[in-house]
């Protein structure tokens, strides 16, 4: 039997196990009414999904450790199908499906080092970290003394991401990424 | 409240009989308990003969930490001797409304509203199961309680120390903000009534597996001789979150 929380230790960040999932809280509120028993209304994040629960649980309820673990890794390399990292202490490998890596593959460098988070066991997503440096390989040619505000154009990176970038920007330029809302930050001075 | 005729009394935060509610828990101290509230005490104050009066003090509650809840907070309790809970709105429409012009907000316009309605409202159907009855209402009915308001006639097993009319309690609670700031009771003055809801909150606490909190005689022994009277707590922290829009009560306290 793993460890079990109890609604006083609900915090942002517990990683629990409902329905046979694992979640994340983002969200805990202790509310009692007037006369009542108390409770904690709760947001979850489905670990593998990202979907977000609504649950509410009377004190006293419990709620069991989800059966997870992030390993930093490092990125080695795709062959279309997988994509394999390294333990970079124990030098041991493992490849996850690229179907797994929704939305994250594309913002994937070599020797990139990721969080990669294990279920049970199993590799099942990647945390990228925040921001991301990469050289634009495709773009339409600069507008010079464009600084119209907000215009943007899509450019294909490097790590084969495409994202949206400011008119100026120009083939073989270094830009800096924000892999949780996919925006371009700013140029980086080669 | 000195302008409407109160008079402030003080009694004592270290107390033998903290609370008799099923869900509420007092911070021990040694053999004896910081109150969760002055109502006892005040209580015993009408017994003797004071017919408005008021206290602003520190209450203490176990247990209950959260952006709405602190383990200490400021309660401002007062009492009414000849009058109901209709009198208690007037008071709190009045006192709310000039807390308002203090911090330039316009005074709130309160709506009453029945609790069965609220329920029947959210879709209830009553099962006789409370835990049920108290989810409806965390995650749908509290949700909706945006404006000022008023809202009544609890179910009777939620009387606490109000009086039962017909098949409603005869309370109320406050709500400004979506915060609950307050609640009001028209006071049970039968003994023998309090002393059977006491043991019955008492063997339910039992039945959880929680320690009873000691009855108090002292209270009980003077209820006969209270007149009729109505009765109010507000939570002064929560009122200052109301008034100020603050989300945390971290925000409105010294820590």
């Amino acid at each position: 039997m793993g460890r079990t929380y109890q609604t006083s230790d609900f915090r942002n960040g517990l990683k629990v196990e409902v329905d046979g999932a694992p979640y994340e809280m983002v969200y805990f509120q202790f509310v009692k009414p007037g006369k009542g028993t108390a409770f904690t209304r709760t947001k979850l994040k489905n670990m593998l999904t990202g979907s977000v629960l609504e649950r509410t649980y009377r004190t006293g309820e419990t709620l069991p450790a989800a059966e997870v673990e992030d390993e930093s890794m490092q990125y080695l390399y795709n062959d279309g199908d997988f994509y394999h990292f390294m333990n970079e202490e124990t030098f041991e490998q493992l490849a996850i499906p690229k179907e797994q890596l929704e939305g994250t593959s594309d913002f994937l460098t070599e020797n990139l080092v990721v969080d990669v988070l294990f279920y049970k066991g199993n590799p099942t997503s990647v945390t990228l970290p925040n921001f991301i440096e990469s050289q634009v390989t495709y773009c339409e040619p600069g507008v010079r003394g464009n600084t119209a505000q907000g215009a943007t154009k899509p450019a294909t990176l490097a790590c084969g991401a495409t994202i949206n970038v400011p008119l100026f920007i120009n083939d073989g330029e270094i830009l800096k990424v924000d892999t949780r809302t996919r925006e371009y930050v700013s140029r980086v001075k080669s | 409240m000195n302008d409407n005729g109160y008079l402030e009394v003080h009694t004592p935060v270290l107390v033998d009989a903290p609370a008799m509610e099923e869900h509420l828990e007092a911070v021990g101290v040694g053999e004896r308990f910081l109150h969760t509230s002055p109502e006892f005490a005040m209580k015993r104050v009408l017994c003797a003969g004071l017919g408005r009066i008021y206290q602003i003090t520190p209450c203490f509650r176990e247990e209950e930490v959260g952006v709405h809840h602190s383990r200490e907070f400021t309660m401002l309790e007062w009492y009414r001797v000849g009058a109901g809970t209709a009198e208690l709105m007037d008071d709190v429409e009045l006192l709310f409304g000039k807390a308002a012009q203090a911090v330039e907000r316009p005074p709130p316009v309160f709506q009453r509203r029945a609790v069965q309605d609220l329920m029947a409202e959210a879709g209830h159907i009553d099962t006789g199961d409370q835990e049920a009855w108290f989810r409806t209402w965390i995650d749908k009915v509290e949700p909706q309680l945006t404006e000022p308001t008023f809202v009544h006639g609890y179910p009777p097993w939620q009387a606490a120390l109000s009086r039962v009319r017909g098949d409603t309690a005869d309370r109320f609670e406050v709500y400004l903000s979506g915060l609950e700031l307050g609640n009001a009771f028209a006071e049970e003055g039968d003994p023998q009534t309090l002393r059977e809801r006491f043991t019955e909150s008492a063997k339910a606490r039992e039945d959880a597996g929680r320690q009873p909190h000691p009855v108090d005689e002292a209270l009980l022994a003077c209820t006969g001789r209270m007149p009729r009277a109505a009765g109010i707590a507000v939570g002064i922290d929560r009122l200052v979150m109301a008034l100020t829009g603050a989300s945390d009560i971290a925000q409105v306290q010294v820590r």
